[in-house]
């Protein structure tokens, strides 16, 4: 195929296709928990049909509310959010990367809280007023950990691909700070920052469906709510593969080798088969799962799956804290832990010790 | 040889003789003022561009010559037109224009001082003009001193507690403007010129150094850094907004670190480690710490200013590292900032003079009566955040990676720590953002308060000042090579390697993204209809009053943290204010000094018979 047509192909598919992965992940993420919860989970179009529903339901405009930013809002979420997840995928599937390009992913990982923020501000509800509040502290408190982490790495990167390259999102792909001490901190604490920006069960503060009446989203309705559903779903698919490239080694993505068409053929065929047999048994809805899971592994997407089921797990086991605790945990704790990996790591730089 | 060009006078002489008489005109031909004042600025504004169009060139217009029995001393008022100079001067002056006509409707309903007012205004313009074309060091002094001078004169023509502001301004500038004199003289003491161009001196010994450090001080009270900004938020609750918007958020920014890269990249051979680390740590504690207390302010002006402080902090920070990237950062962000910060003080003019308060509190629900206002001031805000696509962020960007590249490449402790800068200023960032967040909740969303329902838009000549620098805003982020391209690298004569983080295909994709978007809207908007109801309160029926919740109690928890409380409450109480500080010791001092003075006549004599004899003692040699 030649470069051009390649090209044209990325940018038709790229698009759709993200959406597509999101929401097979939110579904992912339904059916872990559900699993998790001994309960039976949703379809695997579930998420689709949710959002198709929405779309076609009445939009609701609070008479307070400031109509432009309440409507525009959600929109300039999903597009900023778009934006991140085709740059990572350029640099996945390309390499085309430039200097600096991870401050400018740092930067437009806040466009979608920061729509949410205005989005819930412009409605007028008091209840949406405090949801503000929470999601902002919520975006003061998981950034301070988040930088350090980012620091960590770019320290990592100057010690193995050189100065220069450390800036470059695709040089840093092709390091593994994750196999190293300050590395691993970092991760964990990226890990529980990415949980805080997906909105999920520990820090659902903003949202707090018991207390605030789901908060941010409270006056949202109709289409307007649908494309919260995806700008969600797409940061499914773009956080946890920002992790994956900036920790883990970044992605190898990969079609099978002539030679393995056919094992991947059947591979699919149990997977189709699986998922007729779900509605009858329990086993098969799992094997389904777990097929489904091998063969992301496969195609050099194992990484991501990891990612996202640690997030899934952390989901499913903790329950909501409050504000103050959460400032103080990513302020206090996470922070702290964090500055003593970026001693570390300036350390294992200057005598070039590589496992610190 | 460069070509004389009289025209370098024009800019300086013409506002500072007009703005000079305009301060003696009687309150009645206010009109007079204001016509000369907008005609006057767009005079300036036209030639600064002229001059930056041509050639470099130069001016010397002979004041004093004594003839050679006298010594044959001779000054000259030497002017330059050198790239850096001539680029901020474009930008000056057309603050300075944009300022004089939003002045024009702002300025003066019913206050008496509407003369002196912009008779200053005129000064700081021929002032600053002085600065940025001088190329001697005695005049650059005076014209430094009549900006500070008309800087108290603005402040001045505030309302109530104005008086008080614009002494403590005067007080910290002036003190500042001392060190400044020193520095002169010692560079003159160890240069033997007062030319700024002759002037190259290592900062390897204790003289150097110390003549840098006056200067620096000049330099960074000038901009408002800590620790000496705090006659920034002071000014900034009571000066007029334009006032605010004119001088602390723009002239005084571009003039503060004009004298920086002056001092820095021209006067001082800056190759000591301590004074560039001295220079990280000023800048990433001026950015973390003032953006900490402005997050907890409950007045827009004071909220405001202590951002104008804060982003002082970037730029400061962007010039000590000392890379091509970094410094070149530092001085498109100062570029920047006045831009967005100026616009920002514009609509919080605006929000005061039509809601009657800068209370936080007190405010809110203003978008819909006030949209060009919001609108602009949101595009500021965002852009002061650091937002891609707009202009703060590009700035940012290019110092982060000077940061960095800065810790990659040169040695000594700056360098060693560069992870400690780079966190402050990117944690600074968000919580830039935090605190624009909390200004836009609380001015222009949520709910609009009881008393405000007459709220109307401000007039045109207000509004065109925001909305040309909001689209100044958005045309220096999307196109960011064209302002660079045409100021700073040739100001700073360095084409740092900046690959472009394809701001062009973020902007189609965000088109793309938007017309997405409208697709979406559309499939929703003909399926069914969008209906307006009643915010839902959870079936309670309240006053509206009583369901408008302000921002001002969003970062409580923060100002309640362990720890962080009791900062706050110092901060509050002013025992981090060097002003405060310095007024404690002066008190201390004149409390000795009553204590000696009692009135006693026999104690005098005392004091004078002792004194006799010591210098007796001391003229005869008697041990």
């Amino acid at each position: 195929m030649s470069e051009q047509l390649m090209n044209i192909l990325f940018w038709v598919l790229v698009v759709p296709g993200t959406v597509v992965l999101g929401l097979v992940a939110s579904w992912i993420v339904r059916k872990v928990s559900a699993l998790v919860q001994w309960r039976v989970g949703p379809p695997l179009l579930q998420p689709a049909y949710d959002v198709m529903k929405l779309m076609g339901k009445e939009i609701l405009v609070p008479q307070e509310a400031q109509r432009i930013v309440f409507l525009a809002a959600p929109l300039v979420g999903l597009v900023g959010v778009l934006l991140l997840s085709i740059m990572l995928w350029r640099i996945t599937l390309s390499q085309t990367a430039f200097m600096g390009d991870i401050i400018v992913a740092i930067y437009l990982m806040v466009l979608p809280s920061l729509a949410l923020i205005l989005g819930s501000s412009g409605s007028g509800s008091p209840h949406a007023a405090v949801g503000t509040g929470r999601e902002m502290k919520l975006v003061m408190a998981y950034e301070l950990p988040l930088i350090l982490a980012f620091v960590v790495v770019i320290i990592k990167a100057a010690g193995s691909v050189g100065p220069g390259g450390q800036l470059s999102l695709a040089a840093i792909a092709q390091q593994t700070p994750a196999l190293s001490l300050s590395g691993m901190l970092a991760f964990l604490a990226a890990l529980l920052c990415v949980q805080a920006k997906l909105g999920f069960v520990p820090f659902d503060i903003a949202e707090a469906e018991t207390e605030l009446g789901s908060g941010v989203l409270m006056e949202y309705s109709g289409a307007l709510l649908a494309v919260w559903k995806l700008m969600q779903a797409v940061m499914l698919v773009a956080l946890p593969l920002f992790l994956g490239m900036v920790f883990l080694g970044g992605f190898h993505a990969t079609l099978p080798a002539p030679g393995h068409v056919p094992f991947f053929a059947a591979a699919l065929l149990v997977l189709a088969g699986a998922r007729l047999l779900a509605n009858r048994s329990k086993l098969m809805d799992v094997l389904s799962l777990l097929v489904f899971i091998g063969l992301c592994i496969w195609v050099g997407l194992g990484k991501y799956v990891l990612i996202v089921v640690l997030l899934i797990l952390i989901k499913n086991t903790n329950p909501r804290v409050r504000i103050d605790q959460a400032m103080r945990f990513f302020w206090v704790y996470c922070g702290g832990a964090l500055a003593a990996a970026v001693v570390l790591a300036s350390i294992g730089y200057w005598w070039d010790i590589r496992w610190l | 040889m460069v070509e004389a060009n009289s025209l370098l006078l024009i800019p300086v002489l013409l506002p500072l003789a007009v703005g000079f008489g305009l301060l003696f005109l009687p309150a009645r031909l206010g009109m007079v003022s204001r016509m000369l004042t907008l005609i006057i600025s767009g005079v300036c504004f036209i030639l600064s561009v002229v001059i930056f169009t041509r050639e470099p060139s130069v001016y010397a217009w002979s004041i004093l010559r004594l003839p050679e029995q006298f010594g044959g001393f001779k000054l000259d008022l030497m002017l330059s037109a050198k790239p850096l100079g001539t680029f901020m001067l474009v930008f000056a002056m057309g603050f300075g224009l944009l300022i004089s006509l939003y002045s024009l409707r702002s300025v003066g309903r019913g206050t008496a001082r509407v003369n002196e007012y912009f008779g200053a205004l005129l000064l700081t313009i021929g002032g600053s003009a002085g600065i940025l074309l001088s190329n001697h060091l005695l005049f650059l002094l005076i014209f430094w001193e009549i900006v500070t001078v008309s800087l108290y004169l603005l402040i001045a023509t505030g309302g109530r507690n104005s008086n008080f502001a614009a002494t403590k301004s005067f007080a910290m500038i002036g003190a500042s403007d001392a060190a400044f004199m020193l520095g002169v003289f010692l560079v003159w003491g160890l240069s033997n010129t007062f030319t700024i161009s002759d002037v190259s001196l290592a900062t390897t010994s204790a003289m150097p150094i110390i003549a840098f450090l006056l200067l620096m001080t000049a330099a960074i009270t000038k901009a408002g850094a800590l620790p000496m900004h705090t006659w920034l938020p002071t000014s900034g609750e009571s000066a007029p907004a334009s006032v605010m918007a004119l001088l602390p958020a723009a002239i005084d920014k571009l003039l503060g670190i004009y004298l920086l890269i002056v001092i820095t990249q021209g006067i001082f051979d800056l190759n000591s480690a301590a004074l560039t680390t001295l220079l990280s740590v000023i800048g990433s504690a001026t950015v973390i710490i003032a953006v900490m207390i402005a997050m907890v302010q409950h007045n827009l002006k004071k909220l405001l200013s202590y951002h104008a402080v804060s982003q002082v902090g970037y730029m400061i920070l962007g010039i000590a590292t000392g890379t091509g990237v970094g410094i070149a950062g530092g001085v498109f962000h100062m570029l920047n900032n006045a831009i967005y910060k100026c616009c920002l003080f514009l609509c919080g003019g605006a929000v005061e003079q039509e809601a009657g308060t800068p209370e936080l509190d007190r405010l809110g629900g203003l978008g819909k009566r006030m949209p060009i206002t919001f609108a602009t001031c949101l595009i500021a805000a965002l852009s002061i955040s650091g937002i891609p696509p707009l202009n703060g962020f590009v700035s940012k960007w290019m110092i982060y990676q000077g940061v960095i590249q800065m810790g990659a490449e040169q040695g000594g402790a700056a360098a060693r720590l560069w992870p400690v800068w780079l966190t402050c200023a990117m944690f600074a960032s968000a919580l830039t953002l935090a605190s624009f967040v909390k200004l836009i909740h609380s001015v222009f969303l949520s709910r609009l308060p009881d008393g405000l329902e007459r709220v109307k838009e401000v007039s045109v000549l207000q509004t065109l000042p925001m909305v040309i620098l909001a689209a100044l805003c958005v045309f220096f982020g999307v196109f960011y090579h064209v302002p660079l391209k045409t100021f700073i690298y040739p100001a700073l004569g360095v084409e740092p390697a900046l690959s472009t983080w394809g701001s062009g295909v973020a902007t189609i994709l965000i088109v793309v993204g938007i017309g997405l978007g409208i697709l979406i809207w559309t499939i929703g908007r003909f399926s069914k209809n969008v209906r307006v109801v009643p915010t839902w309160n959870c079936g309670e029926i309240q006053p509206s009053e009583a369901m408008r919740i302000p921002g001002t109690h969003f970062y409580k928890t923060v100002s309640q943290m362990g720890g962080l409380k009791q900062l706050y409450e110092g901060q509050e109480k002013g025992y981090f204010d060097s002003y405060q500080q310095g007024g404690r010791c002066a008190l201390v001092l004149t409390a000795f000094l009553r204590w000696l003075h009692s009135g006693v006549l026999p104690m005098y004599l005392t004091w004078v018979t002792l004194g006799l004899l010591i210098v007796l003692f001391v003229v005869c040699g008697i041990w």
